[in-house]
């Protein structure tokens, strides 16, 4: 039962020069965290020539000449490994993200059991061929090992550069060569093999075994099994399919939006038809257009993608395709779309039982279609619930999706104390401030110049002084004939309208007056 | 109007106040404010620096603490529907102190509940303890973190009505005031406001106060890092755990009575209440306790009987007329003195102790200043004869001199100091002694790293950075932070790393918390507890009073310092060696003043592992001292110092000694003074002597005139006296030139000088253990290896010296180590005796000593003969100490051709039970070892991981033949290399150092299997070649070979890597 392993060196590095080929044969280093802490996180081998070394600050490898750097892109790997995922598909049914030692997955590691492809692609030989061959044309400079064990087969793939085929019986001599480190031996372990003078995997295969056991354990029979290439373990082959895709390549380039939506619409009936069959829903979907590339010379695709989280499932195509519209209307592809990729990550679909005492409260599809109306019309920041932050900033606020709470009973007033609100203008107004005795006497703001009748202050407040945005104010609480008579005349009685409670404050690096709001 | 802060904290609250207690008080003083309290948090652990800074600005200083009390519920947080994380506290009470009895009480107060603390931090007083010790105090009702706001968000004003009640049965109406404080914040007015509600309705008087955390607006910054380093969180995080805003600074009078313009009584208040405090802490009430005396006796003949009787002794054995009498007159005087002073108790107190060590027979040697007194000599505290040496007096007691007398006591460290200080304990109880505490202060390391943290740096970066922070005494031009942060790698211009460094500067300083001095001893005729707050230190069995020694000193509490001294606990352990395998009784008191082959030595600067001498420069200078009288091993002691670096006195010093330079003096009234020393003051007693005779100045003013020079030297004082010092020189009729000569001498030295009487008792230690070593090598040895760490060098280099003086050391063996360095008598080859030396297991990395003392006892019943013996028998050893012994050789014995590796792989199994299956198998089948012997580097790298040194050859050794193919001279071939000779040579680094006084030259030593070759790197090479300098455990230098009478270096031009080894070797860096 022989297997194969693709495995990308510097993955992180050959994800991004993927996507620029022009870096191709370069020196490359990907950085990676927030500036001024950034460091080098991966290079490829004509990098770490230049000196470069993982770990590095950005400035140190500043200092390499010659070196081209990018940002690690966490999107560009996980579409490197996604491609890489469809290039062992291609030969294979099962395959495996697999990982070192068989612990877990790494990225640019993939393990395909290629029992019975001889017949359909010919030789291992030619399967190692096209398996390279196929992922570079997605852009990807693979190592292939090829073993009777999927171990071995990652061993090898992971330790030699090319193709490696060993065939069966020969596991010891080939991987024998290779360090213990590319067998990801755990470090307890590592450190007594090599207190014990064993550096390679050829070493600790001609430890005796029973005398291993004695002394590591079975982990250490594992390991030892592992640098024979002799331990068969059963594959963990990937779920086929683990989401549902549709996807459409468009004879004509599309760009009006209509004729997009057409095509959506297919396969979004398609899909939720497959979603429905399973009795599934989906509450992510991803589409994937691909743009007519400006520069044909390019051979990388250029790729516009939507995904659309949603905060129940759902499995009707009709409202996908108005959400999706809503979407690309707010943030339409820049070019011609010459093919559209759909993806549905599946999931239950939702049931729910009314309460017969609870207040009716909206359709959830149908809220999220008006928020969606809302954030394609005031932006996608700016639609949602506040939340309160532990900061002394005033109106220190975040905005969080906006999602139906659970059906529960209102707490009654009476628990919480009534409080008087603050009606904030946003954006605050600009004022003109007279002061006597560093107290506010006169307000001008809009065009009004208003006395002040009473006033209750200063309240100080200052931080983040150690950011770029550090901020200073200084606020009143004025009681002012109203600046807005309109916002008291539905509530108040003809006497109280004319006077309001403002709140003004004075930004202090600005040194300029602002009415904040005004009190309820 | 006037106003007096009275609620304010320093960064004595240890991370909860942001100023030193001196820049409150000069603060307080440039607001015009007349008086000040201070409330730190449970202690009084700023007020004597706040007082003495307070002093000198004129400003009254009050005295007080915020107390943390556990029955008056929790601090007040921001309410639940506001996300913070702020955590429980428990209420704190400020109180201040009216009068002694009050500050008496708050001492004692804080003393009961901090002595009941299982964490640092974390005790509180009961309200049953705040109402026993209530007496003397007026209680605030507080700012946020006070009873009263905890009352009104807890359970409104009802609540807080009922707290005040409290608080007035515990205090009495008249010493409880309502606070009132205002930031800017409309929730602590609406505190206020009930806060005035309340007063009214029970008639207690407002008082306003800024509950002051920091001296300037600008200092917030500094609380709010300290508030995420007492957190454990970061800036960006910490919310509302942060200041509001910086208001909590100090304001003037006239912005108080602004602030509080609706409430003028709460301002006048202040003052009111500051007329009724009189305490300060110049009435502090302590006395030094009594020492008993048997009936009919007073102290002072008790004292003059003892001194008399150890004249008889110490003189009398001398059969020297001239000197007993001269003695005797001097002891008279002193006695006189003594008794004027009434000192006689902590003389015989001292005395009490110096007899307890000699019952114990503990080694013990008073130094210091003592040293001067006849007394001191008499009473057996001090080995040095102060009249025989022509000491002079003054420098330890005098009449004009108004604090007390300094008696350092050196006693072997470790558990025979521990058994002294236990004793001191037993002696004056609890709460009547305690050890003097060490403030810890942010340095550069601690700094950097904190305030990294606190901004978000990760820890790599965190120990890239701290890696680099210099740690030398000498710092360049390019020693700042900002060269330290770019060879970090970081971005200097970016705005978050500029704030790092500015913070990083200034946390420079303030108090991190308190630790304990390493020797310091308060003591107290009764209750310490009453004189300063006690608190458990973190060591068990200790107790350290909330001051440390420098402000005990300032208000006169007397110390004892019980300093522990490494070469004590060596001379004691050579004294039970010596014996016992040497066969010969030894007297260190009795050791032949001029030993030839101990001054030979001397003058060869062959001295690794002696007292005093060891150091790189000692050993540069031995050569041109070229000792040969014990004084001048006294002048080598106190030569190589900063004062006569300085003050430029070494290089005359030496010329003169050398007979290149005539001796001169400036005046010739000074001969008699500075005959000795060859016309050069080294010492202070000759700097005192000097003012005495030739501007007449009395004994005290001339100690006077040290301290005013010395090291907190004040520009005033300094010019008064030296208005007096030229008006006495011009008297005597010294001319002007002269007189600036002598200024010069006085000025340049007093504040690094060094006392004869102090390096006449280290000489004597430096001399036994020259002795020492040089007849008993092998016992003096073992005996420094056994009280690691210490010294100049490491281990390593140790066994490698004694090595090259012949000692065979041996490595250790599980058959034969104890866990001390052992000695082994065997016969040479001509049957005479030799001693050879066995290392400990000490030196195995990680093994316990308890485990080490089962393997001696199991040994001691029958010998192991295989490794799963040992396992069987010593089940405390764990595997991984097993490991280490097999893979430093340790286990090699245990069988016939046990190698390193082949240990190992029987460790490995016997330490794992193998289950009954496999079990059945052949022991020996199992443990026949597939694996291969170490080479010799392999060897290397384990001995130095294992045991941080080698007993087989030096790694040099390994690789002479490629070293010498390249033209690399061994250490010990210098000295045939011709002066001005461009040379190379290569080793491992054993120190690294970079003087205060070497204007950024650095010295390298490079040790290799012949000896030690000296380094000099010029600041520019060094700026080249930092990393190389600083990291690599090997290198190779090239350049001129400068020989200075007899003292070998090489200046480098080129410093290189080589490859040795891999080996963990370790260098005595920067010290």
């Amino acid at each position: 039962m022989p297997f194969a392993c693709l495995f990308i060196p510097d993955f992180p590095v050959q994800a991004v020069v993927r996507q620029e080929p022009e870096l191709r044969g370069k020196p490359v280093a990907i950085l990676e965290g927030a500036a001024p802490l950034t460091r080098v996180s991966a290079a490829n081998g004509a990098a770490r020539v230049l000196g470069i070394e993982v770990g590095m600050t950005k400035l140190q490898a500043e200092a390499c000449a010659g070196v081209e750097r990018r940002w690690r892109s966490l999107s560009q790997e996980a579409t490197a490994q996604a491609a890489l995922l469809d290039c062992a598909w291609a030969i294979s049914p099962r395959i495996e993200e697999a990982g070192v030692g068989g612990d877990g997955c790494t990225p640019g590691t993939v393990l395909l059991d290629i029992t019975g492809c001889e017949k359909l692609f010919g030789s291992e030989e030619k399967i190692a061929d096209d398996l390279r061959r196929i992922t570079a044309e997605i852009g990807l400079d693979a190592n292939v090992g090829i073993a009777a064990n999927p171990e071995a087969a990652v061993c090898a793939a992971r330790g030699f550069a090319g193709i490696t085929l060993i065939p069966p019986g020969e596991e010891v001599n080939i991987l024998g060569r290779l360090p213990l480190l590319s067998l990801g031996v755990p470090v307890e372990i590592l450190e007594t093999l090599h207190r014990w003078g064993i550096h390679t995997c050829g070493e600790f295969a001609a430890l005796p075994e029973i005398a291993v056991i004695e002394r590591l354990g079975q982990a250490g029979q594992h390991w030892e099994r592992l640098s024979r290439g002799s331990d068969p373990r059963p594959m963990l082959a990937k779920d086929f399919p683990t989401h549902f895709e549709e996807c459409m390549e468009l004879e004509f380039a599309v760009d009006l939006l209509e004729q997009l939506l057409f095509v959506l619409n297919r396969l979004l009936d398609q899909l939720c038809l497959r979603l429905r069959m399973h009795i599934l829903a989906t509450t992510e979907i991803k589409v994937t257009l691909t743009l007519q590339a400006e520069d044909s010379r390019r051979k990388e695709p250029v790729l516009h993608i939507r995904t659309l989280r949603l905060p129940m499932p759902v499995a009707q195509s009709k409202m996908l395709l108005k959400l999706l519209q809503l979407d690309l209307q707010a943030r339409p592809p820049n070019a011609p779309v010459t093919a559209v990729h759909v993806l549905a990550i599946p999931t239950r679909s939702r049931t729910r039982q009314l309460g017969l005492f609870l207040p009716l409260s909206p359709e959830p599809e149908a809220l999220e279609v008006t928020l969606a109306r809302l954030q394609g019309t005031v932006g996608e920041d700016r639609v949602g619930a506040p939340e309160l932050l532990d900061s002394h900033r005033p109106d220190a606020f975040r905005q969080r999706r906006f999602v139906l709470p659970e059906a529960t009973l209102r707490i009654s007033f009476g628990e919480r104390p009534s409080r008087t609100a603050l009606r904030i203008y946003r954006p605050p107004m600009a004022a003109d401030v007279q002061l006597q005795d560093k107290c506010p006497v006169i307000v001008s703001c809009g065009g009004g110049r208003k006395p002040v009748l009473a006033f209750a202050g200063p309240t100080r407040t200052n931080g983040d002084w150690w950011s770029e945005t550090p901020w200073a104010r200084e606020e009143w609480d004025v009681l002012l004939p109203a600046l807005r008579p309109k916002f008291q005349a539905e509530n108040a009685g003809s006497e109280q309208a004319e006077k309001a409670l403002y709140r003004i404050y004075r930004d202090l690096h600005s040194k300029r007056w602002f009415v904040e709001g005004v009190y309820d | 109007m006037k106003y007096v802060e009275l609620h304010s904290s320093s960064a004595f609250s240890f991370l909860e106040g942001a100023s030193l207690p001196e820049e409150l008080a000069e603060t307080a003083a440039k607001v015009g404010m007349p008086a000040m309290a201070l409330l730190d948090r449970d202690g009084v652990y700023g007020c004597p620096r706040f007082h003495t800074a307070a002093k000198s600005c004129k400003v009254r200083a009050l005295i007080g603490a915020e107390i943390s009390v556990a029955d008056l519920g929790h601090q007040a947080r921001p309410p639940a529907w506001m996300p913070h994380k702020a955590p429980l506290r428990p209420v704190r009470l400020a109180l201040l102190a009216k009068d002694r009895t009050g500050y008496q009480n708050l001492c004692r107060l804080i003393t009961r509940y901090k002595l009941r603390e299982t964490e640092k931090g974390t005790g509180t007083a009961t309200l049953q303890e705040v109402a026993e010790f209530s007496k003397g105090l007026v209680c605030l009702s507080g700012g946020e973190e006070g009873v009263l706001a905890s009352a009104l968000i807890h359970g409104g004003i009802e609540k807080a009505r009922g707290r005040l009640e409290q608080l007035i049965t515990l205090f009495g109406k008249r010493n409880v005031y309502v606070e009132v404080q205002r930031h800017f914040d409309p929730l602590e007015e609406q505190r206020n406001q009930a806060a005035v509600q309340l007063a009214k309705g029970l008639g207690l008087p407002l008082l306003a106060t800024n509950g002051v955390r920091y001296a300037q607006a600008k200092d917030r910054e500094i609380l709010d890092v300290f508030t995420c380093i007492r957190n454990h969180c970061q800036l960006a995080t910490a919310g509302r755990l942060l200041q509001k805003n910086d208001e909590r600074h100090l304001r003037s009078p006239e912005e108080m009575a602004e602030i509080f313009c609706d409430l003028p009584e709460a301002v006048a208040n202040t003052e009111l209440l500051d007329s009724r405090l009189k305490y300060t802490l110049a009435d502090l009430g302590y006395q030094f306790p009594l020492y008993p005396i048997p009936a009919g006796e007073t102290m002072d003949s008790f004292l003059r009987k003892r001194t008399l009787e150890g004249v008889q002794n110490r003189y009398g054995s001398k059969n020297d007329e001239q000197l007993f009498a001269k003695a005797t007159k001097q002891v008279e005087k002193e006695l006189q003195l003594i008794g004027k002073l009434k000192l006689a108790g902590y003389f015989l107190i001292v005395w009490d102790m110096v007899r307890f060590c000699r019952e114990q027979s503990i080694l013990v040697q008073g130094r210091g200043s003592a040293a001067n007194s006849a007394v001191c000599y008499s009473l057996g505290i001090t080995a040095v004869d102060p009249v025989g040496m022509e000491l002079l007096f003054e420098r330890f007691l005098s009449e004009e001199r108004d604090d007390w007398p300094d008696i350092d006591l050196d006693l072997p460290s470790g558990d025979q100091r521990e058994k002294v200080i236990q004793h001191v304990y037993e002696h004056y109880g609890e709460l009547g002694a305690a050890m003097t505490a060490n403030v810890i202060t942010y340095r550069g390391r601690s700094a950097s790293r904190e305030v990294g943290k606190v901004l978000g740096f990760d820890a790599d970066n965190l120990d890239r950075l701290s890696s680099l922070v210099g740690q030398f005494e000498w710092r360049g031009p390019d020693d700042t932070w900002q060269t330290y942060f770019e060879h970090a790698g970081f971005d200097t211009n970016h705005g978050l790393i500029r704030k790092y460094l500015h913070l990083c500067d200034r946390i420079q300083d303030l108090p991190r918390h308190l630790g304990q001095h390493s020797g310091g001893m308060v003591i107290c005729q009764g209750q310490l507890d009453s004189v300063v707050p006690l608190e458990p230190a973190t060591m068990p069995g200790r107790v350290v009073v909330q001051w440390d020694k420098d402000d005990c000193a300032n208000l006169g509490i007397v110390k004892v310092d019980l300093l522990g001294l490494g070469m004590m606990a060596v001379l004691e352990e050579c004294l039970e060696l010596v014996p016992k395998h040497y066969h010969v009784p030894i007297d260190l008191a009795q050791l032949p003043p001029d030993d030839r082959t101990v001054y030979e030595t001397l003058r060869r600067a062959d001295t690794v592992g002696m007292f005093q001498v060891e150091s790189r420069a000692q050993m540069a200078s031995l050569p041109r001292n070229a000792p040969d009288k014990f004084y001048d091993l006294v002048v080598q002691v106190a030569i190589i110092r900063p004062g006569p670096i300085v003050g430029n006195m070494m290089n005359p010093y030496m010329r003169r000694r050398q007979g290149k330079e005539p001796v001169q003096y400036a005046h010739p009234s000074l001969e008699p003074i500075l005959k000795r020393t060859l016309g050069v003051p080294l010492f202070q007693e000759q700097l005192l002597r000097m003012a005495m005779v030739a501007a007449s100045f009395s004994g005290g003013e001339a100690e006077d005139l040290r301290r005013a020079m010395g090291f907190k030297r004040s520009e005033s004082r300094m010019k008064q006296i030296e208005i007096k010092l030229r008006e006495g020189m011009a008297r005597n009729g010294i001319d002007a030139r002269t007189q600036e000569e002598i200024i010069v001498q006085i000025t340049s030295f007093a504040r690094y000088g060094f006392p004869e009487s102090h390096a006449a008792s280290f000489a004597l230690i430096a001399y036994a253990s020259a002795y020492l070593k040089c007849h008993y090598l092998a016992a003096f040895t073992a005996a420094l290896l056994n009280n690691q760490p210490m010294g100049f060098y490491s281990p390593a280099t140790l066994v490698k010296d004694a090595q090259r003086h012949g000692l065979r050391v041996k490595p250790i063996d599980i058959l034969h180590s104890d866990w001390l360095c052992t000695l082994e008598n065997a016969r040479g080859k001509d049957g005479e005796e030799l001693r050879h030396l066995r290392m400990g297991f000490r030196y195995v990395r990680g093994l316990h000593e308890k485990a080490a003392e089962a393997i001696v006892l199991a040994r001691a019943q029958q010998p192991f003969s295989s490794v799963s013996e040992l396992v069987l028998r010593v089940p405390e050893l764990q595997k991984s100490e097993l490991v280490t012994l097999s893979e430093i050789g340790a286990l090699n014995s245990l069988g016939k051709g046990v190698h390193r590796r082949s240990a190992l792989w029987q460790v490995e199994r016997a330490a794992r039970p193998a289950g009954p299956l496999l079990d059945t198998l052949g022991e020996e089948e199992a443990d026949i070892s597939p694996l291969l012997r170490m080479s010799n580097e392999e060897r290397l790298v384990a001995d130095f991981h294992g045991s941080g040194m080698t007993t087989g050859p030096h790694p040099m050794l390994y690789c002479r033949a490629a070293l010498a193919a390249m033209n690399i001279q061994r250490a010990c071939d210098l000295a045939k290399v011709a002066d001005g000779e461009y040379t190379r040579v290569a080793g491992c680094v054993i120190a690294r150092q970079r003087p205060g006084t070497a204007k950024g030259f650095v010295f390298l030593s490079l040790e290799d299997e012949t000896g030690i070759a000296n380094i000099i790197v010029n600041p520019d090479l060094y700026q080249r070649y930092r990393l190389l300098i600083n990291r690599e455990k090997f290198l190779r230098v090239e350049g001129i070979l400068q020989n200075q009478d007899h003292v070998l270096s090489i200046k480098a031009t080129r410093v290189l890597t080589v490859r040795i080894s891999a080996a963990e070797t370790e260098s005595h860096d920067y010290h």
